[in-house]
């Protein structure tokens, strides 16, 4: 019998739908138990959909410009280098 | 935007940056610098990262001409930085050393019997969908504070993650680590961002 800490051991193979038939049979028993774990399992799925939404990470503008910057140095020695 | 039309378009920003085009290099500078941020801040410190990849764009310059389209940009890329960094590192004689010995979080293991149930249940019993929780802005807020405090191998793995479309192949590829290591890293992140979001829902605090 699955253990609740088990279940939340697994819980993010489980949504990334990366264990084999038995495991995931075995998880969604306890679910149907286990108002507890159900609780959890939803919560973790909608973690997961918030990070999604935030991984794309926003650039210091200031940075950018000091990477324009040394780029535009670079490009001006390569083309300094090579001459046409 | 589909696959077919995301290799179109990497396929012109390519040759423009091939051609020393500078709008190019505008371009793929904001496209790409977060992610190469993140392969930085996976090895060293903010401000160290922050040179990394501004080292790895000045030899990008010259040798863009010699990529040959194997990988796809954004790898490429990626490993340029891993690199460099690693070499900054084997300089320095220091590792990246991490703690793999479990998949649960400490504040996450505490809350269970030693039997295995729970002793300190999630505390939140009607879920709402990610949708309105993201209609939230202290949480959104609250969302990037934690993401800020995450260790940085667990946020690092999760960005890369998220930013190769979830292929877990490249990702350990260019972080040097094992599959099984990049899930545990990935595991403790989520689990952090739930303890915050149930935190946050019943006490309205970050
Ligand atoms: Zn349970």
């Amino acid at each position: 019998m699955l253990m609740c800490r088990e279940l939340a051991t697994k819980a993010s193979e489980y949504l990334d739908d990366r264990l084999g038939a038995g495991e995931r049979l075995s998880i969604k028993m306890h679910l149907l138990m286990c108002r507890r774990c159900r609780a959890f399992v939803g919560q973790l799925r909608n973690s997961i959909t918030l990070m999604e939404a935030h991984s794309s990470q926003r650039l210091a503008p200031a940075y950018a410009e000091r990477l324009d910057h040394e780029i535009q140095r670079a490009l001006a020695n390569a083309s300094g280098d090579n001459p046409g | 935007m589909s696959i077919a039309v995301q290799h179109q378009d990497e396929s012109q920003l390519l040759h423009r940056l091939q051609a020393g085009h500078a709008d190019a290099f505008h371009e793929a500078v904001r496209t790409y610098t977060p992610g190469m941020l993140a392969v930085a801040r996976y090895y060293t410190d903010p401000s160290s990262a922050e040179d990394i990849v501004q080292d790895s764009w000045v030899s990008v310059v010259d040798a863009i001409r010699q990529f040959e389209g194997r990988a796809s940009l954004k790898t490429w890329l990626h490993r340029i930085v891993a690199n460099r960094a690693k070499n900054l590192l084997r300089k320095q004689g220091r590792e990246v050393t991490m703690d793999f010995a479990d998949a649960l979080d400490p504040a996450l293991a505490a809350r269970f019997k030693p039997n295995g149930r729970w002793a300190v249940p999630p505390r939140i019993s009607t879920v709402e969908s990610a949708e309105a929780l993201l209609e939230n802005g202290a949480l959104s807020e609250c969302l990037d504070k934690h993401l800020a405090h995450l260790p940085e191998n667990q946020r690092s793995a999760l960005l890369l993650y998220e930013a190769h479309q979830r292929r877990s192949d490249e990702v350990c590829n260019i972080l040097d680590v094992s599959a099984s290591n990049l899930r545990v890293l990935l595991h403790r992140a989520r689990q952090k961002i739930f303890l915050m979001v149930e935190q946050f829902q019943e006490t309205g605090e970050c």
